[in-house]
C-alpha cells in the first residue's frame, strides 16, 4: 500500500478501528486535487520557464552574433594597425629592437640586421640582449667586454633613464644608439649609421677652418694656434709670426687669369709646407696673403733663416700650365713675446713689417720696429681724414694755362687737385692721391675733380679748355662717361673744352675696354691727350691704338734739354711723329726763355710751366694778364 | 536531562495533569494563532510549571514526532541537570526596531558560559535579517542561535509569541542555555531546485522587492502561479521561492519567503533583505528532494546528540510553511525524514513557520533562512 494511503487510512481509523470511509474519501480525493495542482502548476512552471530560457537564449545567439561582429572588426583594425606597425618599423632608417624587462627580444627590424650582417633567422624574438651580442661579437660587430654592456645597459633601463651613446665599430661606422626604457619594464633600443653624418660634419668643421683652395688652416684656425702657442710663451718660449704676400700675383691674375692665380697659390702653398716644421702652421689669410707661426725658436736669426728660405722658396720659377711665371714675396716678421704677447698685436704687427718690407722695394724681409706703427698710425690718421675731406669741401682745384708757341694764345689750363689739411696745411698730391686710391676714395673724389673743372672753366670767358687728369681706377669705372656727361650738363660748358689726360699705364690694362670708354668720350667731342709721355714703356702703338689729340711730354725731358742732347732727340722725334699724326705736343716743366726756345725749335706747339705761371688758385688765375688778353680776344673773335 | 511530550485538544484538553507535570524548567509549545490566542493554554501551562520559563508561538501546523496537526496544541516540558536556562522578552513595533530589538536580547542573554540562544519571533512586523544580526552582534558569532518566526497558517494575518506570558502579537523571545553540560546541535537545509534563467534584483529597498529583470517581481509571480493561484498570494507565492545571492559571493545564496504583497506597487515584501544588484532565481520544490532536504538538515544537528544517554534527546523541528503549501498530504514525509535521521528516541517538537534561524551550513554565520526546515538539537552530557 503507498504510504500516503496508509497515512489515510491510519488518520480515517479510529481507536476501536473503525475506518471512517467519509474521512477516508476526503482524503483521498484531496491528495488527488493536491497532485492535480502540483501538476498544472509544474507543468505551467515548465512551458513557462521554457519560454523564459528560450527568450534567454535567443538574446543571449544575438548577442554573441554582436560581440563576433564586433570582435571581428576589432581583429580587423587589429590588423590593419599591425600592418601599419610593421610597415613603419621596417621602414625606418635606423635599426631598432624591442626588449621585455627580461632582456628579452620582442621586435627587431630588417634595418637593424643589415646594420649588423645578422641573418633574421637567428634573431627570433626571446632572443636575450646577451645572445644578441653573442652573434654580434661572432660576425666582428661588437667591442668590448659584453658582461660590462650588459649590466650598464639593464642598471640604465631600471633606472628610467634613457641612454645615448656612439659606438665606432671596427669597420669604421659610426652607430649612434639610444636605449629609451618603456614604462613597465623593457626598452627600446634604436640604431643609427651615423658615418656620412659625422664626416660631413668633420669635413663642414674642417673647412671652417681652412682655406679651401690651399687646405692651409685660415685666419681662424690661426689665431687658435697663435693662442695656443703664446701659452707656451707665457712659460718661456719665443715665437715669430711672419706675414708675407706675392709682389706680383695680381699681374699673374690679370694677364694669366684666375684658374693660373689659383694654381700658383696651390704650388706657393706647397713650397711653403716645405720650409717649415711640423709644429708650425701655415695659414692663408687672404688672396695672396699668408701667415706663418714659426714656435719654439731660439732668437730672431731662426724667424731670419725661415724668411730667406720661404724667399728663396717661393721665389723659384714656376710651370703653371705651360706659363713660366716668377713672383718674389715680401716677408713681415713680429716676435713675441718682443714684439707682443696678444694675437691680435703680433699679427698687426707682422703686417706692419710687410708693409715696410714692400715700402723698402721687393723680394725682402723686415721686422717689427716700433716706429712702423707710428708710421702706420700716421697713415691711418690721413685715411681718416681723407675720407672726411671731401665733405668738409678742404679739396680745391689750381690751374696751370698752356699757351700756344704760334702765338703766345692760351688754349686752356690743366686742373691739378690741392688739399688745404685744417693742421697740417697743403698737402702734395704724391702722399694722397696713392691713399685715396687703396682706399677707394679716387672715383669720387675724381668725379668731383670732373664736375668742380667743368663748372670753373665754365665761368671763364672765350673759348679757354679745362684738362682733368684721369686715374686708372676712374677710366675703368662704369661711371665715368656718365659723370662725364652730367658734369657738363650741370656746367653748360662745351665738350670740345674739356680735355681728358690719361697715362700710358691706362693703356696697359683692359686696353680693349680702356679704348672703348675713350672713344666714347671723343665720340662726345671731348679731346683726350696723352700725359706724362716718355715716363713709362712709352710704346708707340699706344699712340697708333688711339687717335689721341695731344701728346704732353714728360718735364724731365725738358729738364734735360741743356745738358743731354739725348733729351732734344727724344723731344724733336716725338714732335714730329705727333705732327705727322696730327696731333699737338705740349712741353711739360718749361721754367726758362731758353727751353721756350729751345722747345719751340725742337718743334713743340704749346709749352705749360712756370716760365708762364704756376699753378694758380681760380681766383688768381683770372687775374692772370695772359688769361685776361685771351678772354678779350676770343670775345672780339666772337 | 528529561523531557515530556504534552498534547492539547479541544475535545480532551492537556493530556497531563498537574501532579504528573514534575519539575520542568523549561517548557516549549506550538499551536495554531487560533488556539492560542485567548491566553488561557498559557495560563494552564503556567499552572502546571509554575518555575519554569514557558515559550510558545503561533505557527501554521505542529510537528509531534511524525504528526503534523492543524489542531493540536504540542508541548514539551524539558528539565535540565546542568544547564542554566535565561529567558528575555521584548515587545517590538515594527521591522524598523528589528536589529536593535535583537541586540537588547542578545544583551540580556549574554554570557561567558552562553552555550546556546534559540528564539521565537513574531512572523510578520520583524525583519528576521536585521533581528538575527543584531542578537549575533551582542552574543558573538560562535555562539549557536537558532529559532523561527511564528505563523499564521496561510492567511499571514497576525502572529503570536508567548515567553512567560500570554502570547501575544509583536513580541520577540528567546532562551538562553548556559554551562558546559549542554549540546546545541543545529542544522538547516532546503531540498528546493532552482529553475528558469537567472535574474537581476534590478530595484528593491530593504526587504521589499520592485523589480527583476527590470520587470515588476510581482508579474512574474502571477504569471508563474496563473491566475487561480495568484488570487491566493500572498501564500501562494510560497510555492516559488526565490534564491538570491550576491555574484561576487556564491557562499551567500539565501532563500527568501514571501510575507505580502502589494498589488498598487506590484512589489513584494520578503521575510528578509532581497539587496539590489543581487542575482535572484525562482525555486520550486519537489516532494521527494524536500523530504530529502530535511533528513539532510536533521543529519546536521544529529552532532548536537549525545550517544550515550537514550532518554531525554530532544529536537525543534522549525519548516516553512512554504513547503507545507506544497506538499499538503505528502508533508509528513519531511517529519518522517528528518525522524529517521535523529532516531527513534530523541523527541520530535516543531512548527510551520514564516521563516526559520539557523546558522548558515557552509559560513557559520547565523541567517535568517526561508523555505527550510531547520534541525535544533539539544542534549546534556554526564546526566546519568
Amino acid at each position: 500500500m503507498h504510504r500516503l494511503l496508509a497515512q489515510q487510512f491510519a488518520k480515517a481509523t479510529d481507536e476501536s478501528g473503525t475506518v471512517d470511509l467519509e474521512r477516508l474519501r476526503d482524503l483521498v480525493s484531496g491528495a488527488y486535487e493536491e497532485y492535480d495542482r502540483d501538476r498544472r502548476r509544474t507543468d505551467r512552471s515548465m512551458s513557462l520557464m521554457i519560454e523564459e530560457i528560450d527568450v534567454v537564449n535567443r538574446n543571449l545567439e544575438q548577442t554573441i552574433v554582436e560581440r563576433t561582429r564586433e570582435l571581428r572588426a576589432r581583429e580587423l583594425d587589429l590588423e590593419a594597425q599591425n600592418t601599419r606597425f610593421d610597415a613603419a618599423i621596417s621602414n625606418m632608417s635606423q635599426g631598432l629592437l624591442m626588449f621585455d624587462a627580461e632582456a628579452r627580444l620582442l621586435i627587431s627590424n630588417n634595418r637593424y640586421f643589415e646594420m649588423y650582417g645578422l641573418r633574421s633567422a637567428d634573431v627570433a624574438p626571446g632572443l636575450t640582449l646577451r645572445q644578441l651580442i653573442d652573434l654580434r661579437i661572432a660576425n666582428g660587430t661588437f667591442s668590448g667586454d659584453p658582461d660590462q654592456y650588459v649590466d650598464t645597459l639593464m642598471a640604465s633601463v631600471r633606472a628610467g633613464n634613457a641612454g645615448n651613446q656612439l659606438v665606432e665599430l671596427a669597420d669604421g661606422r659610426t652607430m649612434a644608439v639610444v636605449n629609451q626604457p618603456m614604462p613597465g619594464g623593457g626598452w627600446v633600443a634604436t640604431h643609427e649609421d651615423i658615418t656620412e653624418r659625422r664626416r660631413a660634419e668633420m669635413k663642414i668643421a674642417h673647412m671652417a677652418r681652412h682655406d679651401a683652395l690651399t687646405d692651409l688652416p685660415n685666419r681662424v684656425l690661426l689665431r687658435e694656434r697663435l693662442g695656443e702657442a703664446l701659452t707656451h710663451v707665457e712659460r718661456g718660449q719665443r715665437l715669430a709670426v711672419l706675414c708675407l704676400d706675392l709682389d706680383q700675383f695680381k699681374n699673374v691674375n690679370d694677364t694669366l687669369g684666375h684658374a693660373v692665380g689659383d694654381e700658383l697659390l696651390r704650388v706657393v702653398a706647397g713650397r711653403l709646407r716645405g720650409c717649415v716644421r711640423e709644429t708650425d702652421t701655415i695659414s692663408r689669410v687672404g688672396g695672396d696673403e699668408f701667415s706663418i707661426i714659426q714656435v719654439d725658436i731660439a732668437d730672431a736669426t731662426d724667424a731670419e733663416r725661415l724668411a730667406r728660405r720661404i724667399s728663396e722658396a717661393v721665389s723659384a720659377p714656376y710651370d703653371l700650365s705651360g706659363h713660366l711665371v716668377i713672383v718674389n714675396t715680401s716677408i713681415g716678421i713680429a716676435l713675441a713675446p718682443a714684439d707682443g704677447t696678444e694675437a691680435d698685436d703680433l699679427l698687426k704687427n707682422a703686417d706692419m713689417a710687410l708693409y715696410g718690407a714692400k715700402a723698402d722695394g721687393r723680394g725682402v724681409y723686415k721686422f717689427f720696429e716700433p716706429t712702423m706703427d707710428a708710421r702706420m698710425k700716421a697713415r691711418c690718421a690721413l685715411e681718416l681724414a681723407l675720407r672726411k675731406a671731401l665733405e668738409h669741401g678742404e679739396f680745391e682745384l689750381y690751374y696751370q694755362p698752356t699757351v700756344s708757341l704760334l702765338n703766345e694764345d692760351v688754349h686752356g689750363c690743366e686742373a691739378l687737385l690741392r688739399w688745404n689739411h685744417p693742421e697740417r696745411g697743403v698737402v702734395p698730391p704724391l702722399e694722397f692721391i696713392p691713399v685715396a686710391e687703396e682706399i677707394g676714395l679716387i672715383v669720387t673724389l675724381g668725379e668731383w675733380v670732373i664736375r668742380q673743372a667743368c663748372a670753373d672753366a665754365a665761368k671763364w670767358p672765350g673759348n679757354v679748355s679745362v684738362a682733368v687728369n684721369l686715374s686708372p681706377t676712374q677710366l675703368n669705372s662704369k661711371n665715368l662717361v656718365p659723370t662725364v656727361l652730367s658734369a657738363l650738363a650741370t656746367s653748360q660748358l662745351p665738350a670740345h673744352r674739356l680735355e681728358l689726360e690719361i697715362t700710358e699705364t691706362v693703356l696697359m690694362q683692359n686696353t680693349e675696354t680702356t679704348l672703348r670708354t675713350l672713344h666714347q668720350l671723343r665720340a662726345l667731342g671731348i679731346r683726350i691727350a696723352m700725359d706724362d709721355f716718355g715716363t713709362g714703356y712709352s710704346s708707340l702703338s699706344y699712340l697708333r691704338s688711339f687717335p689721341f689729340d695731344k701728346i704732353k711730354i714728360d718735364r724731365c725731358f725738358i729738364n734735360g734739354l741743356g745738358d743731354s742732347p739725348g733729351s732734344a732727340a727724344i723731344v724733336r722725334a716725338v714732335a714730329d711723329l705727333a705732327d705727322s699724326l696730327s696731333m699737338t705736343t705740349t712741353a711739360e716743366g718749361v721754367e726758362t726763355r731758353a727751353q721756350l726756345d729751345h722747345v719751340r725749335e725742337l718743334g713743340c706747339t704749346d709749352v705749360q710751366g712756370y716760365f708762364y705761371s704756376r699753378p694758380v688758385p681760380i681766383r688768381d688765375l683770372l687775374k692772370l694778364e695772359m688769361f685776361a688778353k685771351q678772354a678779350k680776344k676770343d670775345t672780339a673773335a666772337a | 536531562m528529561r523531557t515530556k511530550q504534552i498534547i492539547w485538544n479541544a475535545s480532551a484538553g492537556w493530556n497531563v495533569t498537574g501532579s504528573q507535570a514534575g519539575a520542568a524548567s523549561l517548557v516549549l509549545y506550538f499551536g495554531t494563532r487560533q488556539a492560542l490566542a485567548s491566553g488561557e493554554r498559557y495560563e494552564e501551562l503556567r499552572r502546571m510549571f509554575p518555575k519554569a520559563h514557558i515559550l510558545g508561538c503561533s505557527s501554521g501546523g505542529q510537528i509531534n514526532n511524525n504528526d503534523i496537526s492543524d489542531d493540536e496544541i504540542v508541548a514539551a516540558a524539558i528539565a535540565f541537570d546542568h544547564t542554566g536556562v535565561r529567558l528575555c522578552r521584548q515587545d517590538i513595533a515594527g521591522p524598523g526596531q528589528s536589529r536593535s530589538c535583537g541586540e537588547a536580547i542578545g544583551r540580556a542573554l549574554a554570557a561567558d558560559d552562553l552555550a546556546g540562544v534559540f528564539v521565537l519571533s513574531d512572523g510578520l512586523n520583524v525583519n528576521g535579517s536585521e533581528l538575527v544580526a543584531g542578537i549575533t552582534k551582542a552574543i558573538g558569532a560562535k555562539v549557536p542561535l537558532t529559532g523561527g518566526l511564528a505563523g499564521d497558517g496561510a492567511d499571514f494575518k497576525e502572529t503570536l509569541v508567548g515567553g512567560d506570558c500570554a502570547p501575544r502579537s509583536r513580541v520577540v523571545a528567546g532562551i538562553g542555555f548556559y554551562g558546559s553540560a549542554i549540546r546545541v546541535g543545529h542544522g538547516s537545509a532546503g531540498g528546493w531546485d532552482l529553475f528558469g534563467p537567472r535574474r537581476r534584483v534590478t530595484k528593491s529597498a530593504g526587504n521589499v522587492l520592485f523589480e527583476l529583470d527590470g520587470e515588476p517581481a510581482l508579474d512574474l509571480y502571477e504569471r508563474y502561479l496563473g491566475p487561480d493561484e495568484a488570487r491566493a498570494l500572498p501564500g501562494s507565492a510560497l510555492l516559488f521561492p526565490i534564491q538570491v545571492y550576491d555574484l561576487d559571493h556564491p557562499d551567500s545564496a539565501v532563500v527568501r519567503t514571501v510575507l505580502a504583497v502589494d498589488r498598487d506597487a506590484r512589489s513584494m515584501t520578503f521575510a528578509g533583505d532581497v539587496p539590489q544588484g543581487w542575482s535572484a532565481q525562482l525555486m520550486r520544490g519537489n516532494f521527494d528532494r524536500l523530504a530529502a532536504g530535511a533528513a539532510d538538515a536533521a543529519r546536521q544537528a544529529r552532532s548536537g546528540l549525545n550517544g550515550k544517554d537514550s532518554d531525554g534527546r530532544f529536537s525543534i523541528l522549525v519548516s516553512c510553511i512554504g513547503r507545507r503549501l506544497l506538499m499538503g498530504q505528502r508533508t509528513a514525509d519531511e517529519t518522517e525524514a528528518a525522524g529517521v535521521e535523529l532516531g527513534p528516541d530523541t523527541l520530535r517538537l516543531g512548527f510551520y513557520s514564516y521563516g526559520e534561524i539557523s546558522p548558515h551550513q557552509r559560513s557559520g554565520v547565523c541567517e535568517l533562512h526561508n523555505q527550510t526546515m531547520t534541525v535544533t538539537t539539544l542534549a546534556e552530557v554526564g546526566t546519568q
